[in-house]
């Protein structure tokens, strides 16, 4: 059995982070979920880590004060690609505004932006288990 | 309103005719008048005028020549040519092209030329209050393009908070947890519900016709505090107030209220927990011209950098449990309206104070 996958949870909002964490939590596809309410601070985590990252799926929220999703992604850019490669990143977001889903298609970084609620089907599919 | 004199600028290299016209129309309007071109350009770099008039037949270039050469640089005022009776087809090829507004045949009729000018005055003003409308149009635009592209987030999200919560509690066994969950709902319900009633708020603000009253600072703070008091998040601070009125203050009531309630309000809201003693104090000086308002707390503070865009719409600070970004906004725009300022001095950690001071509506 492969082993379960490391999630990050990025979002200001104090809901959405109880209930992404426990929705994920229950749909067995992973047993360890990390939430931030601060992009900045998820950075700095991620640099913290280095070589010792797991393999890990982040779902990031885009509309954020201080540091946005998109902010985050730029960041996230400078960082050593054996670090980019351990990660792969869904925006996680209730935008319908067409430019911010542009932005998110366009960029190298997003694999995709998934509408909230997340649905766990949705996200298995994208994740390919 | 009272009304701003008629600028006119009047070159003519004929010393007597500038001093005749000085003479007839100094009392209605502001003249300036020079008998040089290259003078004439100088004095437009420095003032601003609704009218020039020029004569046509001037050395070193005709008045025609000179409109051509200021239009670009000086496109606002309305300008007028006069001619003798032999320049009449020069005249009339440049209002053609579009050089000149008019022109007067010399030598002029009091009333024909006070005509042309009040004409002139006309265009010059619905010219003028056509930009002022764009700028306000190209304001309210970029709000509405804010407003739309936050109302995705700001109405949307909690909505979707609320859809979640609604299919983990589905997926629970538990029935116990389910009342978690319904207080969850609750919760996001409530934020989407002061996001609205502050979209509401910033409208009348916006849009609505001001009322000016007698305003009672201490019915006012009473009735504010009221709301407050019994909110969740209210805790254990202590509200103070000074409230020292002398005199009659006019104002708009509702603006008062808007402002009031969201420095409070966020007073509250930011308020730092690991403290043994919060409070807010609240301290008003009026009299009957102005009323200074401030609005100190111990809270988390503001970061420097934060300090000169919290007014900005949907600009929110801090990344704990936060506001919609629109509260301050409303605030500024309320002072503004009302003619007043408003300034924050606050350093993390310690606390925040915000001063306001607005003057009293003499009407």
């Amino acid at each position: 059995m492969k082993p379960l996958l490391h999630f990050f949870l990025i979002d200001d909002s104090a809901f959405d982070l109880f209930i992404y964490e426990k929705l994920l939590l229950k749909s067995g596809i992973t047993d360890s979920v990390k939430t931030f309410n601060s992009a900045r601070d998820a950075l700095k985590h991620l640099v913290s880590q280095g070589a010792n990252l797991p393999e890990s799926v982040i779902l990031l929220d885009l509309q954020m004060p201080d540091m946005n999703g998109f902010e985050f992604i730029e960041e996230f850019d400078s960082l050593p690609p054996l670090l980019q490669e351990k990660i792969r990143i869904f925006m996680l977001s209730s935008t319908i505004d067409t430019r911010d889903i542009d932005k998110a298609r366009a960029s190298l970084h997003i694999l995709d932006l998934l509408p909230k609620p997340l649905e766990i089907a949705t996200l298995k599919k994208k994740l390919g288990i | 309103m009272s009304e701003k004199p008629i600028t006119i600028l009047y070159i003519d290299d004929e010393e007597h005719n500038l001093h005749s016209f000085k003479a007839s129309f100094r009392k209605q309007y502001s003249i300036t008048v020079t008998s040089s071109v290259v003078e004439a350009e100088e004095i437009l770099e420095k003032n601003d005028f609704c009218i020039i008039l020029a004569d046509q037949r001037m050395p070193i270039m005709t008045g025609v020549q000179f409109f051509e050469k200021i239009r670009t640089k000086f496109p606002k005022p309305i300008r007028i040519l006069i001619t003798g009776h032999t320049d009449i087809s020069a005249a009339i090829d440049a209002i053609n092209k579009g050089e000149v507004f008019r022109f007067i045949d010399k030598p002029w009729d009091y009333n024909y030329v006070e005509n042309a000018i009040s004409h002139a005055y006309d265009i010059y003003k619905t010219r003028e209050d056509l930009q002022q409308r764009n700028i306000e149009l190209q304001k309210a635009n970029e709000e509405l393009d804010k407003f739309v592209y936050s109302a995705s987030h700001d109405l949307r999200a909690p909505l979707m908070s609320v859809l979640g919560i609604v299919n983990l509690a589905l997926l629970e066994d538990d029935i116990k947890s389910q009342n978690e969950y319904l207080e969850l709902i609750r919760q996001s319900v409530k934020k989407l519900d002061t996001f609205i009633i502050n979209i509401i708020d910033y409208y009348k603000n916006a849009r609505g016709v001001p009322v000016v009253t007698d305003i009672s600072f201490e019915e006012l703070v009473t009735e504010v505090q009221a709301t407050i008091q019994y909110l969740p998040e209210y805790g254990n601070l202590k509200m103070t107030t000074d409230i020292d009125q002398a005199g009659v203050f006019k104002s708009d009531v509702m603006k008062l209220r808007i402002i009031f309630n969201n420095l409070i309000n966020n007073a509250i809201k930011f308020q730092d927990k690991t403290k043994p003693n919060q409070f807010v104090h609240l301290t008003i000086k009026s009299t009957p011209d102005a009323a200074r308002i401030i609005v100190e707390d111990n809270g988390s503070g503001i970061k420097d950098s934060d300090q000169d865009k919290i007014f900005k719409m949907f600009y929110r600070a801090g990344a704990t449990n936060s506001g919609s970004g629109i509260g301050l906004y409303i605030v500024h725009e309320a002072i503004a309206k009302l003619g007043g300022q408003i300034k924050v001095s606050s350093s993390i950690g310690e606390g925040s104070i915000f001063e306001v001071n607005i003057p009293s509506i003499h009407k």
